[in-house]
């Protein structure tokens, strides 16, 4: 029951961020959505990865509320009645999700636990965190470069 | 699995904003919701067939993800910036008349 609960807000949420006119309210809806997928780990004991996903996200959001801002260009207001179906159009994508069920192939497969898996690939995982940090120093080093030459 | 169509319903709403939608952010906003559904599909099924590798990937695909909108948003208030607009449309117009008026000269 709560899972199609979290489900069927998950693609309100959704369809909101999508459909809403302004930047700002997009943003929230943005918000709503991300924490409920965090819910639906927690639901799935996925502890660990949920609050990664709130801290992570939290930073995310803040960052994104003020661009948000900054890019608005504050429309026409949305009428009511299309906010209306905008939600019951979200309503309606989520039906499948809550009725309809894939069956399991395998069944529980046992495997390494996260913990093992952690430790098995963080070779890997400290050189490819490594390059995606030195490519985004990259990209806002370009970036800067780029606006302090439009400038002067 | 409900997971799944969950998250293909998520998928189906970013791939509609990504081709519909002409504001910046929210061309932003779908990309961030197909990889929020990537992630959640990911992430589930790895649980649900008792596997921690996958969790560990979805550690490093979300701070990929996260410094990839880190690089964007500042794209993007560079971009409204620079041509005080953040619709698609208008910036390829901009574009196009700047190359007329270069090409004129």
């Amino acid at each position: 029951m709560i899972f199609e609960i979290i489900s069927a807000v998950l693609v309100v949420s959704a369809c909101l961020a999508i459909f809403l006119d302004e930047a700002v309210y997009c943003v929230a809806a943005l918000a709503n959505t991300l924490i409920f997928v965090a819910l639906l780990y927690v639901l799935n004991d996925a502890l660990f990865v949920a609050i990664f996903q709130f801290a992570v996200g939290a930073g995310t959001l803040a960052i994104l509320f003020l661009s948000g801002e900054m890019l608005s260009e504050k429309p026409a207001r949305t009428p009511p009645r299309s906010l209306l179906l905008t939600l019951l159009f979200g309503v309606f994508l989520s039906l499948p999700a809550i009725f309809l069920s894939i069956s399991n192939p395998n069944g529980a497969v046992s495997g390494a636990s996260f913990e093992e898996a952690l430790w098995n690939l963080r070779a890997v995982d400290v050189v490819l965190q490594g390059l995606v940090m030195m490519t985004v120093a990259l990209g806002i080093a370009i970036i800067l470069h780029v606006k302090k030459r439009g400038a002067g | 699995m409900d997971y799944v169509i969950l998250s293909l319903i998520l998928l189906a709403i970013g791939i509609y904003g990504l081709l519909t939608k002409r504001h910046l952010l929210k061309v932003f906003v779908s990309v961030e919701l197909i990889a929020t559904a990537a992630t959640l599909n990911f992430v589930m099924l790895a649980s649900s067939l008792s596997k921690g590798v996958g969790e560990a990937f979805f550690i490093l695909a979300f701070s990929t993800d996260t410094c990839v909108s880190a690089v964007i948003l500042a794209l993007l208030v560079v971009v409204h910036k620079k041509y005080g607009t953040s619709d698609i449309g208008a910036l390829v117009k901009l574009e196009q008349g700047k190359e007329q008026k270069e090409a004129e000269e």
